[in-house]
């Protein structure tokens, strides 16, 4: 494995993050790496090298398919676990997290929402003790002051009116609402920072938007820095400013949403897109007898069929094992994040080939 | 052709429970054309599942089917089988040989203790009447019709990765060479990356050895690319049957309309999306007429007196498209009053002044 310190090579730092124009950086990470012990000498390198700012009221998305560390990436800012490298700093001062005191007060602060409603709630207890406990740890509010606390949480995800919710046990909610559940138990914290990994992918398709909306509006209201952790891509254009791809541990593709998911320039993000399902991409690769069109991925570099089964790659870059583009030096020295423009990042080594558009583009645009 | 290879008619099906039934099934018709590949798509718990179960006489108590008929007319059998009035030794010989299932979770289907050839190869021993080698050199030839190398044929299923896994399960669903294939959300728990793999290679098998599909899902996004014809499922009855093509373009009930504008996307315009407030009803206790009507944004009082029976949408220029909306047509203005994008227009509830940071 190359970067045997775990810190990886420089990570754009020249380029800035579109979630900035938002608000003030909350959380940063930089250059932070976990490795898992395996046994038997065997190291995991779950994540390697992932730089990335959380800003007052924007949403940073990181993409990336299971496996791929996001999740790691939540548990390390969240403080469940201690990364083997780099540093994670709140408000601009480096996250501190011996002893139970520091870390109660880093959890006051920084809060994460499961992907699953189901396991996430404890099925013992109703919602009123989910919400009542939080706020008694984090706010020191007692008795009926703690009472109006947790009603005015059930109000802030729309459950209401509160007393039909308060005694309910989980296995008595949807998933929806159980979700609901999860949302104010984080809020009850009064966090600066919610990451939520994969909050939606549970549910059902029709109700996702809706506890999307939810999302946004909570942080819209209490100015959260907000990292969205999902495998949907097409989500995350809609739902986040910025949006960070991830693949194999490391950040692979960085920039604006919409920038990111129109004119991808990365070939792994490149191939994400042309996977995800749509049923606008006329002339659809699926339904090949029926299809009205040849082709449909549109330009992009990686419209083969991948090898099924295959991982990231041990050395070099990540994605060279499954990549059309990969040559000699892709196998062989991992690519840091290489200024695309302003605002773009990717690693990748041959991006004249995999985007020349976009990279003539910038050149030109004097940025 | 004599007719549809899977014919279902007012087909219900529930659930015996202390605090009574419920109607997880009510008076389905659908049918099935050879080589067709039919989504059914609905929420969690809307009865898709129970209803292909149910069709294939795969539930035990306390389901129950309350009504209707079952038809497969398939090409190696004498002529049409009502499958609910099989006995057990032609429900034997139905199952798998002629209708086979690839069940959602692989991990949890496949069994853990067996490696892969050994899956398979009890597949085909307690269907098929082979030799043990020609039941090997099948497996051999099922693994490379999924493209999963041979050296993986003694592979327990927790070496692979969900993908292979999902991949084994394809294998032994064609192991027996069956008309039909019965899909239950195969992809939903894998990547986009390895979901868009799997599903080409099912179109091209299915292609290759011409069985039909029922797929089914929760998400329609899929089925448009994927389907032939989509049946749109809710609270355990069909709202909307039509090709992928018309469901797209002209989708007439307000549920479809609802779904379409569910799921962002990822190429052209940004559009609004709505999305579907509330939540699918209780089953135990469904209201009268309509039971999308507490969601529905066209709504009116005389949704509670419909029968829910499938008319088409248009009777001269496309029969086969039927919804069970009585009231609303493809071209049907939106109702007003609707919310813009959740993301920019939501009603503000009430506030505590303390946690308005």
């Amino acid at each position: 494995m190359t970067s045997a310190d775990g810190t990886g090579p420089a990570r754009g730092e020249d380029v800035t993050s579109v979630a900035a124009e938002r608000g003030p950086l909350t959380m940063a990470a930089v250059a932070l790496g976990k490795d898992f012990r395996l046994g038997r000498g065997q190291v995991l390198h779950a994540v390697r090298g992932v730089s990335l700012g959380l800003y007052r009221g924007a949403v940073v998305a990181l993409v990336g398919e299971s496996g791929s560390g996001k999740s790691t990436v939540a548990r390390l800012l969240a403080g469940q676990e201690r990364p083997t490298a780099g540093s994670i700093r709140l408000d601009g001062a480096p996250v501190e997290l011996s002893g139970r005191r520091a870390f109660r007060r880093h959890k006051s602060k920084v809060q994460l929402v499961f992907q699953d409603p189901f396991s996430s709630l404890n099925p013992v207890h109703t919602v009123r003790y989910h919400l009542d406990r939080p706020v008694r740890l984090h706010q020191g509010k007692r008795g009926d002051e703690a009472a109006r606390e947790v009603a005015a949480l059930l109000a802030q995800v729309r459950l209401t009116p509160a007393g039909n919710f308060l005694g309910k046990f989980p296995h008595e909610l949807s998933g929806g609402q159980r979700q609901r559940v999860s949302f104010a138990r984080a809020l009850a914290a009064r966090p600066s920072v919610l990451l939520a990994d994969e909050p939606v992918s549970m549910l059902d398709v029709s109700i996702r938007l809706e506890m999307l909306g939810l999302l946004d509006d909570l942080r819209r209201r209490f100015q959260l820095a907000m990292l969205y952790i999902t495998h949907d891509i097409a989500s995350a254009r809609y739902f986040a400013d910025e949006v960070l791809v991830m693949y194999g541990g490391e950040i692979v593709e960085r920039g604006p949403a919409e920038e990111l998911t129109q004119r991808p320039a990365h070939p792994y993000t490149q191939l994400l897109v042309a996977s995800a399902p749509d049923p606008d991409n006329l002339g659809s690769t699926l339904r090949g007898g029926t299809a009205t069109g040849g082709t449909a991925t549109g330009g992009t570099a990686t419209g083969a069929r991948q090898p099924a089964g295959t991982g990231p790659a041990a050395t070099g870059c990540p994605f060279s094992a499954r990549c059309p583009l990969a040559e000699d030096r892709c196998r062989t020295d991992d690519p840091p994040l290489l200024r695309v423009s302003a605002v773009r990042a990717a690693a990748c080594w041959r991006l004249d080939v995999a985007a020349p558009g976009i990279l003539a583009q910038s050149q030109g645009g004097g940025t | 052709m004599t007719g549809p290879v899977l014919d279902i008619k007012d087909f219900s099906v529930v659930y015996r429970t202390p605090g009574g039934d419920v109607r997880a099934v009510t008076g389905v018709d659908l049918q099935m054309n050879a080589g067709e590949v039919v989504g059914l798509v609905g929420e969690s718990g809307s009865g898709k599942s129970t209803l292909a179960y149910g069709a294939c006489r795969l539930l035990r108590a306390p389901a129950l089917i309350t009504g209707g008929g079952v038809t497969y007319r398939g090409r190696r059998t004498a002529g049409p089988m009502d499958i609910l009035r099989l006995g057990p030794a032609e429900l034997q010989r139905l199952r798998w040989r002629e209708i086979a299932i690839v069940f959602q979770s692989a991990m949890n289907a496949l069994n853990p203790v067996l490696n892969v050839r050994d899956q398979i190869l009890d597949v085909i021993h307690a269907h098929l009447r082979i030799s043990r080698d020609e039941a090997r050199d099948k497996v051999g030839s099922l693994l490379d019709l999924v493209g999963i190398p041979r050296a993986r044929l003694r592979g327990y299923p927790h070496e692979l990765s969900g993908g292979m896994r999902q991949r084994v399960m394809i294998a032994m669903a064609l192991a027996t060479d069956p008309e039909i294939v019965i899909m239950d959300e195969p992809t939903t728990a894998l990547d986009v990356v390895v979901q868009r793999d799997i599903l080409a290679q099912i179109v091209e098998l299915k292609e290759r050895l011409g069985f039909s599909i029922l797929f089914i899902t929760h998400d329609l996004s899929l089925l448009l690319e994927l389907a032939d014809r989509i049946a749109v499922m809710y609270a355990g009855q069909l709202l909307e049957v039509g090709t992928a093509h018309q469901l797209q373009h002209t989708p007439a009930h307000p549920y479809t309309r609802g779904l379409l504008n569910s799921f962002p996307s990822l190429r052209g315009a940004r559009r609004d999306l709505v999305g579907i407030p509330g939540s699918p009803p209780d089953l135990h206790d469904l209201p009268p007429g309509c039971p999308f009507l507490p969601r529905c944004g066209y709504g009116t009082p005389a949704c509670t007196d419909i029968d829910m029976s499938l008319a088409p949408v248009a009777p001269a220029s496309a029969p086969g498209h039927v919804t069970a909306c009585p009231f609303v047509r493809p071209d049907t203005p939106a109702p007003p009053g609707r919310p813009d994008r959740p993301a920019e227009a939501s009603p503000e509830p009430a506030t505590s002044p303390e946690l308005t940071s």
